[in-house]
């Protein structure tokens, strides 16, 4: 498993060389001036060319990326056009608050979500199965904004309950997670409920439940295992989409995550800023899919690596 | 623990900690205006409002800003003006200290401007200072290691030369970019700032807050409370509802709120307004095709419904533009009519001008509301009159970058002030000298306009300053190289419990000094 590890790793490089690539080219071909951005209104011709030439943007596009991929192999993202600050420096400081609102809001899916969908299985057809469904299509069709700012209007304005949005304790990590969430409960719940349905009329069951085995048994542990590998691909693709997708759920909040920087890095063309983030996501995703991969093995010890 | 009873805790928990909305118990005054992180702390890197706004806390300029938009003095407590306007002689406060305590003097003031110019800075923001002799060449590098027109004397005075006579020139002095910092500033200085200002720097959380304590020992009346927090703030209605919750003391009413505040009695009693220096306009590339001919510019700005565009898209907030120049400065003539809608008469100049058949037309937009809302008016108002509009949105960068390059026939903008003056919209929309970077996307240029605004820079009687402006406005007006929308007015919601917030015209114009908590 460790060669797994290593050589899935090692194939993750031409994938992080080619998303910096493709960003790099992207930028360049798009519209919209760094300089004019960093200089504000009522700038004069003089200063753009002296910043731009600063910058090294008057260089040829190959030159450009050498010099920029040079300083990535040496660990150095590069300081931000805009804010002059390192963009490590802003990556270390925002990534961990949109992990823990990521991670925060997988952990209430995965809870609500699977219970939901297991209890549904249990009795298709019934009213907690339809009413786990009717839920769940609400919660599969409504935007994120728009949950989140109903939630603020429940629980911070009307009820009072939690802060409406901010960055501090576990009372305002509640909302925006719910919010975030809400996809991923019913999402999880609907593919949870399917695969449990299916695993559910296998022979293994009908055999654990003739020898006498508890319903609870049954289900935790005979069947729910045997249904976890399309929930462990949900979960992944989820978790990764959370990281790096959070953006809308951020602003809500007034969360200080990496989704925020990074929009406000390509609002203001801040280059340094939106290649680093993105190099740097992109790796946060190779990285999840690998676990996900390693997760499937543990949920189901036929899967090999080869 | 199973978890239904976790959650039980969460909530209950989350319940304790969070405090009424009658009590503030709570000495902090808390902002909730900044949408997005400044983008440093470092006067050298104001070019953005949370930024500017900021810095205004922490730091002081030579003059400032009051609310209302007058200048006063700030580190200087007087100032003389030589007969021919070239010579500044500001006389500086005595005894006036830093917040690490190291005492300010004339020396910090040369530094800081030099700071700011110094191509090393790269803060890209020179031009308010750029009036000063030898401060362009200094900019560019050409200057050798000092700006020629400015010295000090002794420890209490900075003479400042011009390059040309500049009346406006200490307006230019209170923006923050010309705010004073302390020599030898480190490399993180915009993170870590040290000023002379009323507040102290505390905390930055990154685009979470800014937190800010009284400085005690502040040279002027200290503030009233004891700390500041600046809360940033991305969603408009997240603000409403931090508002609604007691959580902030003061609140940018959004656009699409307006109706529903001024229309509840409760809420209606907490608004708060003042006239904005912002205007909102279509620069017509006064360069392309048919733009070109006045007639079609005359038609374009007769085609528009302003009136209709105002009250239905912007709430009514604000008053019809007939002119660049804001009703509240000096030089705007509000006796002025303007180009009230008529498509008969719109109709008639195109035929004059030779397109009885209408035109084709394109008009760019950014995508940040009302902006779209508003184009789409005018796309149907202007269908009416033959003139056939096609939308073009894009973000706000990329429409800057095609207007200034003069690639856009109309584009939709606004313009805000960075000082209280006529010539803050005379000069960088309409003057030759800034087609294209320096704001005149409309590509105007009339000789006889920019006369007039080269003589307003060198006149120092006030009433006579105002009547060219007035002259000049109106010139632009008759030539018509936009379609003058409407003048935005700012509206805001102060909690029952504050005292003394005073909307400010100019967005640095409010320190928080006076305001405090009241008291039960």
């Amino acid at each position: 498993m460790l060669a797994f590890i290593v050589r899935r790793l090692l194939l993750s490089i031409p994938t992080l060389i080619g998303v910096m690539m493709v960003v790099f080219l992207l930028l360049y071909v798009a519209p919209g001036d760094p300089v004019q951005d960093m200089v504000g209104e009522r700038a004069d011709a003089e200063t753009i060319a002296r910043l731009r030439k600063d910058l090294n943007l008057d260089e040829p596009l190959p030159k450009q990326f050498i010099l920029y991929a040079g300083g990535v192999l040496k660990g150095d993202l590069g300081n931000s056009y805009i804010t002059q600050r390192p963009i490590i420096q802003d990556i270390k400081e925002r990534f961990p608050k949109t992990l823990l609102l990521a991670g925060s809001a997988m952990l209430l899916a995965s809870i609500l979500g699977i219970t939901i969908g297991v209890l549904s299985a249990r009795n298709p057809g019934g009213w907690f199965d339809r009413m786990g469904l009717g839920l769940a299509y609400l919660g599969i069709s409504f935007p994120v904004y728009w949950v989140g700012l109903i939630l603020i209007l429940i629980f911070a304005v009307t009820l009072k309950w939690l802060p409406p949005s901010g960055y501090g304790g576990i009372e305002y990590l509640v909302l925006p997670a719910l919010a975030l969430g809400s996809r991923s409960i019913a999402f999880l719940a609907r593919v949870t409920r399917s695969s449990m349905l299916e695993v559910l009329g296998g022979d293994f069951v009908r055999t654990a439940r003739a020898k006498g085995l508890r319903e609870r048994v049954v289900i935790g542990r005979h069947a729910l295992r045997n249904a976890m590998i399309p929930i462990i691909t949900v979960l992944g693709l989820d978790f990764g989409y959370y990281l790096t997708g959070s953006i809308l759920t951020e602003t809500i909040f007034s969360w200080p995550g990496i989704g925020r920087y990074v929009v406000n890095a390509i609002a203001r063309r801040d280059l340094p800023a939106i290649n680093g983030t993105v190099l740097f996501l992109s790796l946060v995703f190779v990285l999840v899919n690998l676990i996900t991969d390693l997760a499937y093995a543990k949920a189901d010890p036929r899967v090999a690596y080869s | 623990m199973n978890i239904p009873c976790k959650v039980l805790l969460i909530l209950v928990v989350a319940t304790a900690c969070t405090g009424g909305e009658s009590s503030p118990a709570r000495q902090t005054l808390i902002d909730s205006r900044d949408t997005y992180d400044p983008r440093s702390l470092d006067p050298a890197l104001s070019t953005d409002v949370p930024t500017g706004r900021a810095v205004g806390y922490i730091f002081d300029g030579l003059v400032r800003f009051t609310p209302d938009a007058q200048v006063v003095p700030g580190l200087a407590h007087t100032w003389d003006i030589s007969a021919d306007g070239m010579t500044y002689t500001f006389h500086l406060r005595n005894g006036v200290k830093f917040h690490d305590g190291r005492p300010f003097t004339s020396r910090n003031v040369i530094n800081s401007f030099q700071r700011v110019l110094d191509p090393a800075t790269k803060g890209g923001r020179g031009w308010p200072l750029f009036p000063i002799a030898g401060a362009q060449d200094y900019a560019a590098g050409r200057g050798g290691n000092r700006i020629s027109g400015l010295t000090a004397p002794d420890d209490s005075t900075v003479v400042i030369r011009l390059k040309e006579p500049l009346t406006i020139f200490p307006k230019l002095l209170a923006m923050p970019v010309a705010h004073i910092v302390p020599d030898s500033v480190p490399a993180n200085f915009g993170e870590n700032p040290i000023g002379t200002g009323p507040w102290k720097f505390v905390e930055w959380r990154h685009d979470d807050y800014l937190k800010f304590a009284r400085n005690d020992a502040y040279f002027d009346t200290p503030p009233k409370a004891d700390s500041l927090m600046a809360r940033i703030v991305p969603e408009p209605s997240t603000a409403v509802a931090e508002f609604e919750s007691g959580n902030v003391d003061v609140l940018y009413v959004p656009e699409g709120e307006t109706r529903n505040w001024e229309q509840t009695d409760e809420k209606k009693a907490m608004l708060e307004s003042a006239p904005a220096l912002r205007v909102f306009y279509v620069a017509i590339n006064t360069t392309r095709g048919p733009l070109a001919n006045v007639k079609v510019r005359q038609a374009l700005n007769y085609a528009t419904d302003s009136k209709a565009i105002l009250d239905g898209i912007v709430s009514g907030r604000g008053s019809l533009a007939a002119g660049v120049i804001p009703p509240s400065l000096a030089g705007a003539d509000t006796t002025r009519a303007g180009y009230t809608r008529d498509i008969a008469k719109a109709k008639q100049l195109l035929t004059e001008a030779g397109f009885a058949n209408g035109i084709d037309i394109e008009l760019w937009s950014s995508q940040t509301p009302p902006f779209p809302r508003i184009a789409q008016a005018i796309q149907a108002n202007m269908r009416e009159a033959g003139i056939r509009v096609t939308l073009v949105q894009r973000d706000a960068s990329s429409m800057r970058e095609a207007s200034r390059a003069g690639q856009t026939d109309m584009a939709l903008k606004d313009w805000f002030a960075d000082y209280p003056d006529a010539e803050n919209f005379l000069f960088p929309l309409l003057h030759t000298a800034n087609r294209g970077v320096g704001g005149n996307v409309s590509f105007y240029s009339n000789p006889q306009f920019d006369r007039l605004v080269d003589a307003s820079h060198r006149e120092q009687d006030e009433a006579k300053r105002s009547e060219l402006y007035k002259q000049a406005d109106v010139l632009a007006f008759n030539d018509a190289p936009m379609v003058y929308l409407f003048f935005y007015k700012e509206l805001y919601a102060v909690q029952p419990w504050i005292r003394n917030f005073k909307v400010p015209t100019i967005f640095t114009g409010q320190r928080w000094t006076d305001v405090e908590i009241k008291r039960p």
